[in-house]
């Protein structure tokens, strides 16, 4: 069977670790925009080989198809949706796995996917109001109080602002900064020509956040198990929002902290949501799909925003678990005969992913960017751990280089988070920066003391909203405007 | 004894004058009469001021600080040479912050990490002299800054954040709450936390020092609001005024606290023996703190203006008077003689909610004076004449162990004549 991987980075590479040991007996093909030393070493040993093409661009790809002639196409990142590449190889007859451009507008367009959340009422939805212009979005942010500002396009895990704003001796610190951020953020997303909405506003909420991954074929939804990651660039969960830093999954379907009942809960919001967006877009969704949550004292599961692939790094976690041939399900997704497929997974297990990046991610690329590394790969296997090469290329003199983002991601695997966090945490040391440039990553991921801080949390959001649930209160939040009225609307400020 | 903050902006669009003063309020319990602010201006300056209320200064991005009381000196220190400037901000009176600025700028001219300077020059210091290093703060013209917990553990350091936007470390959890923020996590002894704009690591200068938690953060300095190493500081002045209900021998009819203190005591005490807990005085002007005091004239003021009492629940009435702990008594003395003279009260049982203090604290942590001591001077019967009290009790050094093991904590006992509690 002749698969082609489209993407770059280090979920590419999870995948085709994930693909490779399918009895299918896959050749890999890969079209990546840079030359991943990981992913072209999978191609080589799968038979396949690898291209270098720019991969939003539909006609470069095709080109690259057409010449490789694949039985499947999988699409890892969400950027080629985005540009159509997906609709144009349909087009042509080809068997892809991966959202269309029109299903992948609910990661795109986080104002779509809100809004249709709430057309369709669906549990899990967040209050939020989007602008096209800048004044308008100035005049509202006056009165907004508690709220996270946000690029209104998918912009690459950069540009979310969290301003929690509940005391009124700040407020007046905090709206500097949302009125100065509103027009920074404008002028960042004007480069984007492919929407009209630039920003968002939203409700804040807290508790603790987890990833539910999904492969579908339009019909059946197959669930993933539960991964958390963590978007703080530095330890215990400071610093500005990068990507992930990574992540952690298990044991089994759950994670430590997320009950049976939450984890169902989360799971129906996803197939509800997928009902409604197939039914709006009248396009069925063959891919991956996940939801990107948070367990709140406001909803419980409440939603954060969509991804139209796999988590990155999410996927990663998968690598050790899955029993099941992958590629066959994804195979089976591709082709709508996924009903009936049961994915099997090592239940004992649990996975740690750490993700090491330069200094410089993500606020500084230019700084990050150019760095030789090395990666003893070797002695990362022997302690039990495999590695994946996300934003690091090779270059014409054979050695590595940094470009700007994580750059290497270690997965590990034991019986219990404190044997794994062990393994981890000797796997990271084989990652040398060869020209004294600090690689940094998070030491806190996985281990006992951030785990059971999560799980404090949990319970703190489960009883309050638990205690909303009793009252009728799930999901909604009054205010009171004297003179005005009672709203049902939190985005407004307690001093106006 | 100083409180500590650091407030470190990620994004470049915040400006932090207000949030710099609303966090030297939330530390002011722990020193009101000065402060001080370092921030890179220029190199590296440092703006010493008195009254926080009414600060402005012109702050960017970062700042470290402290509030401090007047009795403190050598609490920071700037140096520059060449292109190199930094500022370093003590917890307490150091005599060694001179020095100790000073090779960390030769360190660092060495051409070592500001991070690998700061852990050279930690150690050398460490091995050099007896005194122990207090909890640090450093602040680099290259904006970086370095909050680091003392080896002793004598004193807390909490790691808290603002969203994706600022760290924030304190000598106290409440400053992180009243910023906002998140508390993170504790640090532990010899631990800390580096910051510069595109890294921010944990590290650990491992150089264990068995020593425990001053005993007086919980009983005193803390606010009852704060979280310590993971305990309420309320929930434990609660559980302490328990316990010191079992010295009771005597009927009362009211359960009243020295304020501000010792009021979780009482209340402690009240519920464990089932009589009403009274609020009994009532504070004028903002609260200060009397012990953190140095001028023994401006103790006494401080003293007096907390005292003014609620006479109608008060006279006529068998009491059990409540004080966290004694040092000199003259607070107390001032309490009984209001509550003898000026209001009439039938009978004052006195329970301190420690044990006596016996002598110096050899950290300099408390700077407490042999011959000023009252339990370290007077017998339990001459205090008790000196005092006007009908009774006078105070928590065994057993009592305070058990407690402190309740709540998995370990103190350091010296200045009460042991090594620890708990543990
Ligand atoms: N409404 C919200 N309340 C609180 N935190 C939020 C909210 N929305 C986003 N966040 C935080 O910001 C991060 C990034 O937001 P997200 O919507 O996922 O954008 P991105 O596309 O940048 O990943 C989330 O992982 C979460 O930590
Ligand atoms: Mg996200």
């Amino acid at each position: 069977m002749k698969v082609l991987l489209i993407g770059s980075g280090g979920r590419e590479h999870a995948l085709a670790k994930l693909i490779k040991r399918s009895l299918l007996e896959p050749r890999l093909f890969i079209a990546m925009d840079y030359r991943n030393p990981g992913l072209e070493r999978e191609a080589i040993e799968r038979n396949g080989m690898a291209y270098i093409v720019n991969l939003i661009d539909p006609m470069a790809i095709a080109k690259v198809v057409e010449e490789v002639s694949p039985d499947l196409i999988i699409i890892g990142p969400e950027e080629p949706q985005f540009h159509g590449v997906v609709d144009a190889l349909r087009e042509k007859g080809f068997t892809v796995f991966g959202a269309s451009r029109r299903c992948a507008e609910i990661e795109k367009s986080k104002v779509y996917a809100r809004t249709l959340m709430w057309r369709h009422s669906i549990d899990g939805r967040l209050y939020f109001k989007a602008f096209r212009s800048i004044e308008e979005a100035k005049k509202f942010i006056e009165f907004a109080g508690d709220i996270v500002i946000k690029p209104a396009r998918q912009a690459g895990g950069k540009g979310v602002k969290v301003l929690k704003d509940a005391q009124a001796y700040l407020a007046k610190d905090r709206l500097e900064v949302k009125k100065n951020y509103v027009e920074k953020l404008f002028a960042e997303m004007d480069s984007y020509k492919d929407i009209d909405y630039k920003i968002l506003v939203e409700q804040r909420v807290e508790g603790v956040e987890y990833t539910a991954m999904v492969v579908t074929d339009g019909e059946t939804v197959l669930p993933l198990p539960l991964v958390q990651d963590h978007p703080h660039a530095f330890e215990f969960d400071i610093g500005p929002e990068t990507g992930g830093m990574g992540s952690i999954q298990g044991p089994g379907w759950l994670l430590p902290f997320v009950t049976f009942d939450e984890y169902r809960k989360t799971f129906e919001i996803i197939s509800n949501v997928l009902k409604v967006l197939q039914t709006e877009v009248r396009e069925p969704y063959v891919g991956a799909f996940a939801g990107q949550m948070m367990l709140t004292g406001f909803w419980g599961p409440t939603v954060i925003e969509f991804y139209s692939r796999f988590g990155d790094p999410e996927l990663s976690n998968i690598i050790p678990v899955v029993e099941s041939d992958f590629l066959e399900i994804l195979d089976r997704a591709a082709n709508r005969r996924l009903s009936s497929v049961k994915l099997m997974i090592d239940e004992s297990i649990v996975t740690i992913v750490k993700a090491i990046a330069p200094a410089g991610y993500p606020d500084n690329r230019k700084l990050a960017s150019g760095h030789p590394v090395y990666i003893d790969e070797a002695r990362i296997r022997e302690i039990g751990c495999e590695t994946l090469y996300a934003s690091v290329e090779r270059r014409a003199d054979g050695k590595l280089y940094t470009k700007g983002s994580r750059a290497i991601e270690i997965v590990c695997k034991g019986d219990s988070y404190e044997e794994v966090y062990k393994k981890s945490e000797l796997a990271v040391n084989f990652v040398y920066s060869l020209d004294g440039h600090p690689l940094f990553y998070r030491r806190d991921i996985g281990s006992e003391e951030l785990l059971s801080n999560r799980m404090r949390i949990a319970e703190k959001v489960r009883t309050v909203y638990r205690s909303r649930v009793a009252n009728g209160l799930l999901g909604k939040m009054l205010v009171w405007i004297p003179g005005e009225g009672v709203f049902d609307n939190p985005l407004i400020s307690f001093v106006r | 004894m100083s409180g500590l903050l650091t407030v470190y902006a990620f994004d470049e669009l915040w400006s932090l004058p207000n949030i710099v003063r609303y966090g030297l309020i939330a530390l002011q319990h722990r020193g009101s009469q000065k402060y001080v602010i370092c921030l890179p201006s220029n190199g590296v300056k440092c703006i010493e001021g008195e009254d926080i209320e009414i600060s402005n200064y012109a702050i960017d991005h970062l700042a470290v600080l402290a509030s401090y009381s007047d009795k403190e000196d050598n609490i920071f220190y700037v140096e520059s040479d060449n292109d190199k400037s930094i500022a370093v901000i003590a917890e307490r009176s150091w005599s060694k912050i001179y020095e100790f600025t000073h090779e960390l700028l030769n360190e660092m001219k060495k051409g070592e990490s500001s991070l690998e300077a700061f852990k050279t020059t930690i150690l050398a210091f460490n091995k050099e002299f007896d005194e122990a290093i207090p909890s640090l703060q450093i602040i680099t013209n290259f904006r970086e800054v370095i909050a680091w917990r003392n080896f002793h553990g004598l004193t807390p350091l909490v790691l808290g954040s603002y969203g994706f936007d600022m760290a924030i470390v304190s000598s106290e959890s409440i400053a992180v709450d009243i910023l906002g923020g998140d508390v993170k996590k504790f640090l532990g002894p010899g631990e800390g936390l580096y910051m510069s704009r595109y890294l921010t690591k944990s590290f650990l200068i491992d150089k264990y020092i068995d020593c425990g938690l001053c005993l007086f953060e919980m009983l005193y300095l803390a606010r009852h609001d704060a979280i310590i190493n993971g305990v309420s500081v309320y929930e434990f002045r609660k559980a302490i005024g328990k316990e010191l209900a079992q010295y009771l021998d005597k009927e009362v009819d009211i359960v009243v606290g020295v304020p501000e203190t010792a009021l979780p005591y009482a209340i402690g005490f009240a519920q464990k023996i089932g009589k009403p807990f009274e609020l009994a005085f009532v504070a004028t002007g903002g609260r200060r703190r009397s012990m953190l005091l140095g001028d023994p004239f401006e103790k006494m003021v401080a003293i007096h203006l907390k005292m003014n009492p609620i006479k109608s629940i008060l006279e006529g009435k068998r009491i059990a008077l409540i004080d966290d702990s004694m040092v000199t008594g003259a607070t107390l003395k001032t309490v009984s003689q209001i509550l003898r003279f000026r209001i009439g009260v039938r009978e004052l049982h006195l329970f301190i909610a420690s044990p006596p203090l016996a002598s110096i604290c050899p950290f300099m942590v408390m700077k407490l004076d042999v011959q000023n001591l009252l339990a370290a001077n007077l017998s339990n019967d001459l205090a008790k004449s000196y005092l006007e009290v009908d009774s006078l009790h105070w928590l065994s050094k057993d009592n305070v162990n058990q407690v402190a093991k309740r709540f998995s904590l370990k103190f350091c006992g010296k200045c009460f004549g042991v090594d620890f509690f708990g543990g």
